[in-house]
């Protein structure tokens, strides 16, 4: 602690007067971490061998409960954060750069390494395990007993994108998604671009207005992303008959009506049926689904834990509270955002169109 | 923030354009039949549209790194683009070592560790 702190006592709760250096008690990352633990681990024991069991449920809401706490601490002593205090590192190799950025770079190290082995687990199935349409044409089905028993299932690799890239209004979800967030990756570089602008060169309120505006509007997009993820995963869409357009009336599936399931140990798509014989090429797709689920999952996760970090900039936004001397917030968390509308980029054409 | 120019205009809006364009043309390539063409080159129309996808990836990759994450042109760029790329080797290693090259890929795990084993 610097001289100037001897009379000082910062409150490990916040709201914090950082003129007197950045506070060191926090108790908000204890507390997240007990929270994130409880919710994981209730949650892990609610889904044991894959059977549900409600009793965990409310131990569940606990660690939810635990880690809101958490960041309402954390969000406390952000409020009072005026970029009057701003670590700088004084030694080789981040010298004179921001600390909190050099830990952002080092945290979206870890985030590189959890994807790349969600990646390289993918390219592994995918190369290792037959394509079930290879198999298909093959002639390889269950009926003919060529080399399974009748009604056994076969073992093979059916990529989400049969399903998705079957035509433009299946992937029109994912489609869609891809262009919010790299819309949402603009937003919020204009938000740190009003909120750097230096005193004097813009009226204040306009600052907090835009900076409000681009903040909430990237906001909307990450909200409308998890929609349509949840439409494309469970719910589906109905497409209306419009003569003028030449649109024809569609109902489209959701992945989870299609059967497209972590445990579909016996999934037939309806391309599969012979149509000499009636047979049906029955397929074992758990791992194809389960590496399509997890890695599109962690990522939609990422993007809720982004929706959650801008609920609370975008309502400090709105009271005003970013200014030149603070925007680098805005700037770290814009890291974050990128690095999830990166994942994306390779997310996209990997598991939605190839 | 940036402090250089595209063209002549701001980095931000220029590489927006051009993640939109390439997307749009990422989106085009599955939507669109290439069974001629991937016939004409030798390929076939899956290994055509992958070498698209990847090939429109890597760019939209470095813009949004590049441009967007400010690992270029600015007075820091160069430490924390090394420090992004230190994972780098662990990359290589699971996508070229593990999940491309493996001799025996799936097949040759154990089989508790195989597809299909739930017990």
């Amino acid at each position: 602690m610097s001289e100037h702190d001897e009379h000082h006592h910062p409150s490990a709760w916040g709201p914090h007067d950082w003129s007197h250096g950045a506070p060191h008690n926090s108790w908000a990352p204890l507390i997240m971490s007990i929270g994130f633990g409880i919710f994981l681990f209730m949650l892990a024991a609610a889904f044991t061998n894959g059977v549900f069991d409600a009793s965990y449920v409310p131990l569940v809401f606990v660690g939810l409960l635990v880690s809101l706490v958490g960041l309402i601490v954390w969000w406390r002593q952000d409020m009072s954060f005026d970029g009057t205090y701003e670590p700088i590192a004084t030694g080789t190799p981040f010298k004179n750069i921001q600390i909190r950025k050099v830990a952002i770079w080092v945290f979206l190290m870890s985030e590189m390494m959890v994807f790349t082995s969600l990646f390289s687990t993918y390219i592994r199935y995918r190369t290792g395990i037959e394509n079930c349409q290879t198999v298909f044409e093959r002639g390889d089905w269950v009926s003919q007993g060529y080399t399974l028993e009748a009604g056994e299932a076969l073992i093979c690799f059916e990529p989400a994108s049969h399903l998705i890239a079957s035509s433009m209004w299946h992937i029109a979800p994912g489609a869609i998604n891809t262009f919010a967030l790299i819309i949402s990756s603009f937003t919020i570089v204009q938000a740190l671009r009003w909120a750097k602008k230096p005193l004097g060169t813009v009226d204040e309120e306009v600052r907090r207005k835009r900076v409000f505006r681009y903040l909430g509007s990237t906001w909307v997009l990450a909200i409308i992303f998890l929609i349509l993820k949840m439409t494309e995963w469970f719910i589906g869409f109905y497409v209306p008959e419009i003569e003028i357009l030449g649109i024809h009336e569609h109902h489209i599936h959701s992945l989870y009506s299609e059967g497209y399931l972590i445990n579909a140990d016996h999934y037939h798509h309806h391309d599969w049926v012979d149509e000499a014989t009636g047979a049906t090429m029955l397929a074992d797709i758990s791992v194809s689904a389960s590496t399509f689920y997890v890695t599109t999952g962690t990522h939609g996760v990422h993007v809720l834990g982004g929706i959650i970090g801008l609920t609370y900039m975008t309502f400090k936004a709105w009271t005003g509270g970013y200014t030149p001397k603070n925007a680098v917030s805005i700037e770290y968390f814009g890291l974050y955002w990128h690095f999830v509308d990166l994942v994306w980029v390779l997310v996209f054409p990997f598991f939605y169109l190839y | 923030m940036a402090h250089y120019t595209i063209m002549g205009r701001d980095p931000y809006w220029m590489n927006f354009f051009g993640l939109m364009i390439l997307t749009l043309i990422e989106v085009a390539a599955v939507g669109l039949d290439l069974s001629p063409e991937a016939t004409g080159w030798s390929y076939t129309e899956k290994k055509l549209t992958l070498m698209i996808l990847v090939g429109i990836g890597i760019p939209k990759f470095i813009m949004i790194a590049a441009i967007f994450m400010h690992l270029w042109g600015d007075e820091d760029s160069k430490i924390l683009t090394l420090t992004a790329l230190f994972p780098s080797f662990f990359i290589i290693v699971m996508i070229l070592f593990i999940g491309l090259t493996h001799p025996e890929a799936t097949t040759g795990l154990p089989e508790w560790c195989r597809p299909g084993y739930y017990n």
